[in-house]
C-alpha cells in the first residue's frame, strides 16, 4: 500500500466514479479523546466500531448515493485543502469501511470475495480463540429482549437513588465486616480446601452472572445494545459473560466508565448482602456460601476486575480515564516504535503517540503490563500444572506456544520480511541477535552469588538439667532465672517437714541407743554388740537424711545460665523428687540444627566447603556467624523439633498421618552448625531460625535449568 | 452467430490464486523444487527420443496421407480429453514431418523437447540460436488444434509478423489459422488477427486490448452475469477483439515476465488539472532555491528525497506563492519532494529524451523511447517545469494491470527463454512455472574471458576502446554491450575519435534494429547496443569469421541481473559456433554505486587502486555481491507490488471488479 500522503493515487480510477455511502444504519457519534475530536462510526447489525478522524470523517460525511466519490473528494479540498485526506489515504479508508461491512454500494460487489471474507474472518476467529485458551467465549444468547423488558424496573436503581442506597449498604456491610474480622480471617483458611470448591464455583457464577448483567443493564441504560451472551472458558472454568462492547460509542465518558465500572459496584452490592446473610447466620450451606461469595465478589473484583494490567474491567476503564482507546495495542505499538528507533535506527515513522504524556502512559503500561503477565500467567501455569497434570501439560504446550513459539517466530518473520526494516534490516538482525546473545551469555557465563537457605533450630552445645534429689516444698529462689551461675552456686532451696521429722527422730533415736549401749555396757554386755550395730545404721540413716537436707538447697553443678521457664510458680509447691527444674546451658557454646531438603544437598556434599551464616526467627536483621558445620551423611525423616513443621508454624511438610508433627513428609539431612558466641542475639535453646549457605557463585541459567529438572523430576517422577 | 457458450468463452480468464504466505509459501517453494527436478529433463528427451524414432515411418507417408493424419490428430485434439494427451507424441512427429516438408526445417530433438516442455506447462530455458521461434511453433500448432485461443507472446511488431509469416505453411498444413497482432492495426484488424486459432503478439498489444475490451464491458465484467443479462437483452456487436485467455507462449519469457513484470499498462485519457499544473512550475521554483546537503538529501538507492530542517523553513517562508490547495505542510512538502525528484534521479537523456518540445521515456534497459509512456501523476510535469517545457495535461488513469497480474490469467501459461534458472524461484512462485532446462543441440565452444575491473569510469572507458581496436585489428566482429543510450553515445563518440567504424543501434526503428543486430557476425563489424537491443534476432557469423575465432561480445557493464549478463554474453558463440565474451566494469558503475553498501564501495575501490594479490577475487565477490542484493531487491519490489495489487483488489471489490 503506496505512501498514504500521496495526494494523487494511480488507483484512484478504481473508485473515482463509484456512489457509494455510508450504510443507513450506520450510527455516528462523537467523542474526546484527549482533547481530540473523534468520530466513531458504529453498525448495531454486527457491533462493529470505527473510529475515524474529523478530517476523514469530512469526506465520509460527504459521500452520498447522488455523487461520485471524487466529486466528495473535491469538494472536501476545496474547502480542507490541508486536511482533507490524500486518493491514497482515501482509498486505504474506504478499503477499511468496507470491510468493517460500513459501506453501502451499489455494484453487487464481489460475492465470492465476500464469501472468502467470511471465511477468513472465521478462521481467524478460530484461530484466536484457540490460542486465547485461558479466555475462550462461546456466544450463546441474544439478551437484549429480555434487558428492555426489564430495564423500566432494573433501571430504576441505576441513578441517585441507587448510589445512595448503595453506599449505604456497602457502608454497613464494612461495618459488619469488621465487627467480625477475626471470625472472617479464621474462616478464610479453609476457603481453597478441597470440600469448600464447590460451594466456592457455585457463589462465583452467582456473582460474576450478577457482574455480567450489571453491565448490560448499565450498558441498555445509556442507550447501547447488548446482543450477545454466553459462557466464557476462564482458565478452563466456565464463567458468563455478555458483550456490552456497544458501550464503546458512547459520547460520555462518564458513562462508558460507568458501564465498564458497573460490574463490580453490582459485584461489591452483593458482597454487601451476603456479608449480612453470613453475619447472621450460623454454620450450613447459606452461611457458607453468603461467605464464599464475599470473598469471590471482594478479592477476585480487587484482584482481577479492577487491575488495570489485565484486560477486564479495570483495563478499559483506565484505558477511558487516560482517554487512549486501544490502549495495550497502543502501548504495544509505542514499544515496538522506541525499539524500532532507538535499537534499530529506523527514523521514518512517527511515533503512534501523539503527546509526550500520551508517549509515558503507553510506554509504562507497555512495560508493566507485560511483565505483570508474565508473571500472572507463569504463576497460574504453575498451579494448575501442579493440580492436574495432563491439563498442566496441555496448557504448558498451548503456552509454550502461544507466548513463546509465536512471538518468536513473528520476531523473526519482522526482523526477516518487515518493510519498515527494508534500509535498517542488517543492523535490525544484528542488534536482535546481539541482545539474544547477550542476554544468554549473561545468564550463562556471569556468576551470580549462590545461596540456599535451609530452617533450622538452636541447640544449646552444653547443657545440663537440673533436677532436684529430695522432695519437698520450694521455699525460696536463690537465683533469678536467666543469670548466669558458677557452679556449686545455691539455685534454690526447698523445705521438707517430713524429712526435719524424720531427722529429729532419727536423732532422737540415736541418743537413745547411744543411751542404751552405754547402760548396756554397765549392766548387759550380751546386748552391747546388736545395740552398736543399730547406733551405726541410726548413724547412717541420720548422714543419709542429713545429704538429703543438703539437697534441699539445689545447687548449679556446672557454670551456665540458669533457665527454668516457669520456676516462679513453683514456689510454696511440692515437688516429687527427680523432677526436672530447670537446665543450665553453657551459652558460649550453640549449635544449629537445620534440615536441608534433598535437592539442595547435594551443593552442601560437591563442593568445598561453602560459609554459612545463621538468622534467627525474629531477629532477621542481626547474622550469626557460623564457624563450622557439618551434614550428617544419611537421611533423617524426624525433625528435631515440631517447632520446623507445618504444625508448628515452621516450613517442613509433614507427614499427613504424624499427630506430633515430627516426621517430615519428605525425607531431609541434618546439618549442624556451630555458632560464633559473640553476637549480639539472645541465643536461645530452641529457637527456631534460618541458615544460609553462601555456595559458589554460579550463572543462572544453568540453576534453572537444574532447578527445572529437579521439579520435573519431583512432580512428575521423569 | 455467437452462440451462448462462445460469448461466454470470449471474457473467459483463470482467476488467480492467491499468492501464498507463510508456511503456505514454504511448503509451495518445496512443491517449486520437486517439480524443477532434473528427471523431468529426462523425461522430454525420453519423449523426444521416441519421436525421432519414428522419422522414418513419417517419412515414406505421401502428402496427402500426412495431411489426412494431421486432420486426424485435429480432430483428437478439438475434443480433447485423455487421448489427446496420449497421441501427442505422434502428432508431434507428423507436425516435425510437416515441417521439414513445408518449412525445410527439420526440427531437432532438442526444439522437440522444448515443444513438448511448452506444451506441458514449464519454462524451456533455451541456449540463444536454438531455434525457439520453430519451437514455439510446434507447441502453437499443438494448442492451435484445441480450438482454444493460442497466443504466442513475442517481443516486438516486428517478430510478430516474421514469425507468422515464416510459420504461416507449417500452421496452413496442419489446419489451423495464424494472425498477427500489431500496434498500428485497427479494431477490425485486431478482430481478424484474434480471431485465429493462433495469434502472434506483443505483450503490451495483448494486453492493451485485453484492458479495452472489459473497458468495453462496462460495469458487468462476470461472465456469467454478462451471460445471462445478454440472453435478457441480446446486443448486437458490442466491440470486443479478443476471444478469451486461454493458452500463452510467451517468448523471452524473464524479460516479460520478470523484469518488465511490474511495470503496469495503463489506458488512459488525458485530465484538465490546473491546480497541478500551476503549482508544479512554482515547486520547480523553489526546488531551484534549495540546494543538496544542507537544504535535502538525496538518498539514490531508494531514490528517495530527505528535507532537512533549514529545507523545511526555506519551504515554509515561500509557501505564501504556491496555490490554496497545497499551502499545507504534507502537501507543499510532497509537491516539493517530487520537485526534487525530478531534479536529481531523472536525467535527461537517460532516463528521458526531449522530442519536440516533449518529454519522452526512454526505456532503461533497451534504451528505446517510449512515446506512450508517462510517469505517474506529478513526476512527468515536475520534469516537464524542470526542463523549461510547456506542462502536459496528466492523464487520468481509466484501466490499469500489471504484465505480472494479466500473465497470471492465462489458464496455461508456458515459456521460452534463454535465461530462467537464476529466477526459477521467482517463475514458480509468481506463476507456477516450474523451469526445465532443455539441452543445446550442439555444445557450446564460447570463451568466457575473465572480467577486468577498473577503479575509475575513465580508465575502463579507455580500456574499452583499446580492446575494440585490438580484436578489430583481427577482423573479429564486436558487439558492444551497453547499459543506456547515453553511455552507448559516448563510446560512439570515443569510436569515431579514433577514426574506428561502427554501427550504432539508436533504436528507432525495429526492423532495422533487427537487421543491424542480424549483420553484426560479419567480418570487421563493429556494432554497439544497449544490453536489450535485438534480441531475438540471431547473429550469424559471416563467411570466414568461424575461423578468425568467431563473434566477440564485449559488456560495457554489468547489469542489475545477472540473466541479462548472460543473454548478452549468449549472444557470441551460438549452435556450437566459436565466440567469446568479456566484460568491463569499475567501481563507479552504477551497479556498484546503488547496490554494494557504501562501505564497501571504499574497500572495492582502494583494492582496485592498489592493484595487490587478490584484488580481482575482492571485486568479483563484490560484483556478485552487488548483483545478487540487486535482484533481491527488486524480487522484494515486485512481490510487494503484487501483494498491493491484491490487497487493492480485495479492498476495493465494492467498486465492482476490476479487470481481474
Amino acid at each position: 500500500m503506496a505512501d498514504a500522503q500521496s495526494t494523487f493515487s494511480e488507483s484512484w480510477y478504481r473508485i473515482a466514479g463509484q456512489r457509494i455511502s455510508l450504510r443507513p444504519s450506520v450510527r455516528v457519534r462523537r467523542q474526546n479523546f484527549r482533547g481530540d475530536r473523534w468520530i466513531v462510526l458504529e453498525d448495531p447489525f454486527n457491533n462493529a466500531f470505527f473510529r475515524l478522524r474529523p478530517a476523514a470523517y469530512e469526506l465520509v460525511a460527504r459521500l452520498r448515493p447522488d455523487r461520485t466519490v471524487h466529486e466528495a473528494w473535491k469538494e472536501c479540498l476545496d474547502r480542507f485543502p490541508d486536511e482533507a485526506p490524500g486518493q491514497e489515504a482515501v482509498i486505504q479508508l474506504l478499503a477499511q469501511l468496507y470491510f468493517a461491512n460500513l459501506l453501502q454500494y451499489n455494484l453487487a460487489g464481489d460475492t465470492a470475495q465476500l464469501f472468502e471474507r467470511f471465511k477468513k474472518r472465521r478462521q481467524r476467529e478460530l484461530s484466536s480463540r484457540f490460542l486465547n485458551i485461558m479466555f475462550m467465549r462461546f456466544p450463546l444468547l441474544d439478551p437484549d429482549r429480555f434487558l428492555v423488558r426489564t430495564l423500566p424496573v432494573v433501571g430504576k436503581l441505576i441513578g441517585r437513588f441507587g448510589a445512595l442506597l448503595w453506599l449505604v449498604v456497602v457502608g454497613a456491610a464494612i461495618k459488619v465486616a469488621i465487627d467480625h474480622w477475626p471470625t472472617l480471617r479464621s474462616q478464610s483458611e479453609n476457603v481453597l480446601s478441597p470440600g469448600n470448591l464447590p460451594l466456592l464455583y457455585a457463589s462465583l457464577v452467582i456473582i460474576k452472572t450478577l457482574h455480567e448483567f450489571g453491565h448490560a443493564y448499565f450498558c441498555r441504560k445509556f442507550g447501547g445494545e447488548v446482543h450477545a451472551m454466553g459462557v466464557m472458558l476462564m482458565i478452563f472454568t466456565p464463567v458468563p459473560y455478555m458483550d456490552a462492547t456497544s458501550a464503546w460509542s458512547f459520547r460520555s465518558r462518564a458513562q462508558r466508565m460507568l458501564v465498564g465500572a458497573a460490574g463490580m459496584i453490582v459485584e461489591l452490592f452483593f458482597a454487601a448482602i451476603a456479608t449480612f446473610i453470613w453475619a447472621r447466620t450460623g454454620e450450613g450451606v447459606v452461611h457458607s456460601l453468603a461467605y464464599n461469595a464475599m470473598i469471590v465478589a471482594s478479592v477476585s473484583t480487587l484482584v482481577f476486575n479492577l487491575n488495570p494490567l489485565l484486560r477486564f474491567d479495570g483495563y478499559y476503564m483506565l484505558s477511558d480515564l487516560l482517554e487512549i482507546p486501544n490502549l495495550s495495542q497502543r502501548a504495544n505499538q509505542q514499544l515496538g516504535f522506541l525499539a524500532e528507533r532507538g535499537l534499530f535506527g529506523v527514523r521514518r515513522f512517527e511515533s503512534p503517540a501523539r503527546t509526550r504524556e500520551e508517549t509515558a502512559w503507553l510506554t509504562t503500561f507497555g512495560i508493566t503490563s507485560g511483565i505483570y503477565r508474565v508473571i500472572v500467567f507463569a504463576g497460574v501455569l504453575l498451579v494448575v500444572a501442579d493440580k492436574f497434570l495432563i491439563i498442566g501439560l496441555i496448557m504448558a504446550a498451548v503456552c509454550l506456544i502461544s507466548w513463546v513459539t509465536v512471538p518468536v517466530w513473528k520476531l523473526i518473520k519482522y526482523l526477516a520480511t518487515s518493510p519498515r526494516l527494508d534500509r535498517v534490516r542488517l543492523r535490525a538482525v544484528a542488534v536482535s541477535v546481539g541482545l539474544v546473545l547477550v542476554l544468554v551469555s549473561f545468564l550463562q557465563f556471569v556468576p551470580f552469588p549462590n545461596h540456599f537457605r535451609a530452617p533450622g533450630i538452636l541447640r544449646a552445645g552444653q547443657r545440663c538439667e537440673v533436677i532436684n534429689q529430695t522432695a519437698g516444698t520450694v521455699e525460696v529462689l536463690l537465683a533469678k532465672q536467666g543469670e548466669h551461675v558458677r557452679a556449686g552456686q545455691p539455685l534454690m532451696r526447698l523445705s521438707n517437714r517430713e524429712l526435719e521429722v524424720q531427722i529429729a527422730h532419727t536423732l532422737a533415736r540415736s541418743q537413745e541407743l547411744e543411751a542404751r549401749v552405754l547402760k548396756a555396757t554397765k549392766d548387759d554386755i550380751a546386748s552391747l554388740k546388736p545395740l552398736q550395730s543399730q547406733v551405726e545404721a541410726a548413724v547412717q540413716q541420720l548422714a543419709k537424711f542429713r545429704a538429703d537436707e543438703a539437697a534441699l538447697t539445689i545447687r548449679a553443678r556446672q557454670d551456665g545460665i540458669w533457665v527454668a521457664p516457669g520456676i516462679d510458680t513453683f514456689v510454696g509447691r511440692w515437688v516429687t523428687r527427680g523432677n526436672q527444674l530447670g537446665l543450665l546451658i553453657d551459652p558460649t557454646a550453640f549449635e544449629f540444627t537445620a534440615t536441608v531438603q534433598q535437592e539442595d544437598v547435594d551443593a552442601l556434599f560437591a563442593r568445598k566447603m561453602p560459609g554459612a551464616e545463621v538468622r534467627l526467627t525474629g531477629q532477621a536483621s542481626t547474622i550469626v556467624g557460623v564457624h563450622d558445620w557439618q551434614v550428617i551423611p544419611a537421611e533423617q525423616r524426624m525433625l528435631p523439633s515440631s517447632a520446623l513443621g507445618w504444625l508448628g508454624g515452621g516450613d517442613v511438610a509433614i507427614a499427613p498421618d504424624d499427630p506430633h508433627g515430627r516426621r517430615a513428609a519428605e525425607p531431609f539431612f541434618e546439618v549442624r552448625a556451630k555458632l560464633d558466641s559473640k553476637t549480639g542475639v539472645a541465643l536461645l535453646d530452641g529457637r527456631s531460625g534460618k541458615i544460609r549457605f553462601d555456595l559458589e557463585p554460579e550463572p543462572l541459567l544453568p540453576r534453572w535449568t537444574r532447578r527445572l529438572w529437579q521439579l520435573l523430576q519431583k512432580r512428575y517422577q521423569l | 452467430m455467437l452462440t451462448p457458450t462462445h460469448d461466454y468463452r470470449r471474457l473467459d480468464y483463470r482467476v488467480p490464486p492467491r499468492v501464498l504466505a507463510g508456511l503456505d509459501a514454504m511448503v509451495n517453494r518445496g512443491v517449486g523444487i520437486y517439480q524443477r527436478r532434473a528427471q523431468r529433463v529426462a523425461k522430454l528427451r525420453e519423449d523426444a527420443e521416441r519421436i525421432v524414432c519414428d522419422e522414418a515411418r513419417w517419412r515414406e507417408l505421401p502428402d496427402a496421407s500426412l495431411h489426412e493424419r494431421l486432420m486426424e490428430f485435429r480432430g483428437t485434439f478439438r475434443r480433447g480429453g485423455k487421448l489427446a494427451d496420449e497421441i501427442v507424441m505422434g502428432a508431434l512427429g507428423a507436425i516435425r514431418e510437416a515441417s521439414r516438408r513445408e518449412l525445410g526445417l527439420h526440427p531437432f530433438p532438442v526444439q522437440l523437447m522444448g515443444a513438448l516442455a511448452l506444451h506441458r506447462g514449464f519454462l524451456a530455458e533455451m541456449a540463444t540460436g536454438e531455434g525457439k521461434t520453430l519451437t514455439a511453433g510446434l507447441a502453437a500448432v499443438l494448442a492451435g488444434w484445441t480450438k482454444r485461443p493460442c497466443h504466442v507472446v513475442t517481443v516486438n511488431d516486428y517478430l510478430v509478423e516474421r514469425d507468422a509469416a515464416w510459420l504461416r505453411p507449417l500452421y496452413t498444413v496442419c489446419g489451423v489459422t495464424v494472425g498477427g497482432v500489431t500496434a498500428a492495426m485497427d479494431p477490425a484488424a485486431r478482430l481478424k488477427g484474434y480471431g485465429c486459432d493462433v495469434t502472434y503478439t506483443t505483450s503490451k498489444e495483448l494486453l492493451a486490448d485485453f484492458l479495452r475490451d472489459r473497458l468495453r464491458l462496462g460495469g458487468i465484467q462476470n461472465p456469467t452475469q454478462r451471460l445471462i443479462r445478454r440472453l435478457l437483452a441480446p446486443v448486437a456487436s458490442d466491440g470486443l477483439v479478443m476471444r478469451g485467455l486461454h493458452t500463452a507462449i510467451v517468448d523471452e519469457a524473464d524479460s516479460l515476465l520478470i523484469d518488465e513484470a511490474v511495470t503496469p499498462l495503463i489506458i488512459s485519457a488525458p485530465t484538465k488539472n490546473e491546480l497541478l499544473k500551476e503549482a508544479g512550475i512554482l515547486a520547480e521554483q523553489i526546488a531551484g532555491a534549495l540546494e543538496l546537503e544542507s537544504d535535502y538529501r538525496a538518498n539514490s538507492r531508494y531514490k528517495e528525497i530527505e528535507l532537512t530542517d533549514s529545507g523545511r523553513d526555506k519551504l515554509a517562508g515561500r509557501a505564501g506563492q504556491l496555490p490554496g490547495l497545497w499551502r499545507g505542510n504534507d502537501r507543499r512538502t510532497e509537491l516539493i519532494r517530487q520537485a526534487l525528484v525530478a531534479r536529481e534521479f531523472f536525467q535527461r537523456d537517460k532516463h528521458y529524451i526531449i522530442v519536440d518540445g516533449k518529454i519522452v521515456i526512454v526505456d532503461e534497459s533497451t534504451g528505446r523511447p517510449m512515446p506512450q509512456r508517462t510517469w505517474r501523476e506529478g513526476v512527468h510535469q515536475a520534469i516537464e517545469a524542470k526542463e523549461g517545457l510547456p506542462l502536459s495535461d496528466p492523464s487520468e488513469t481509466i484501466a490499469r494491470l500489471s504484465f505480472q497480474r494479466f500473465f497470471r490469467c492465462f489458464h496455461k501459461l508456458s515459456g521460452m527463454t534463454g535465461t530462467a534458472r537464476e529466477a526459477s524461484g521467482e517463475f514458480w512462485q509468481v506463476y507456477g512455472l516450474p523451469v526445465v532446462q532443455i539441452p543445446v543441440n550442439r555444445p557450446c565452444v564460447r570463451q568466457h574471458w575473465p572480467d577486468r575491473f577498473f577503479a575509475t569510469d575513465a580508465a575502463k572507458w579507455n580500456a574499452v576502446v583499446l580492446e575494440i581496436e585490438r580484436l578489430h585489428r583481427t577482423g573479429r566482429p564486436l558487439l558492444v554491450g551497453t547499459r543506456s543510450v547515453a553511455s552507448s553515445e559516448k563510446l560512439a563518440l570515443l569510436l569515431s575519435e579514433r577514426g574506428l567504424d561502427f554501427k550504432l543501434i539508436n533504436a528507432t526503428r525495429l526492423a532495422e534494429e533487427a537487421e543491424t543486430v542480424a549483420m553484426a557476425g560479419e567480418q570487421d563489424r563493429i556494432t554497439i547496443a544497449t544490453n536489450m537491443a535485438g534480441r531475438g534476432t540471431d547473429i550469424k557469423l559471416g563467411a570466414g569469421v568461424a575461423e578468425m575465432g568467431g563473434l566477440h561480445v564485449l559488456a560495457t557493464e554489468r547489469h542489475e541481473s545477472g540473466r541479462v549478463d548472460r543473454q548478452l554474453f549468449g549472444r557470441a558463440g551460438r549452435q556450437g559456433d566459436p565466440g567469446s565474451a568479456q566484460a568491463f566494469v569499475s567501481a563507479e558503475d552504477e551497479l556498484i554505486r546503488r547496490f554494494l553498501p557504501v562501505s564497501l564501495q571504499g574497500v572495492l575501490r582502494r583494492s582496485l587502486e592498489a592493484r595487490f594479490v587478490g584484488s580481482t577475487q575482492i571485486a568479483e565477490k563484490a560484483f556478485s555481491l552487488a548483483q545478487r542484493r540487486a535482484q533481491q531487491m527488486a524480487f522484494k519490489q515486485r512481490r510487494a507490488v503484487l501483494k498491493a495489487d491484491t490487497w487493492l483488489e480485495e479492498s476495493l471489490s465494492f467498486a465492482g471488479g476490476d479487470t481481474v
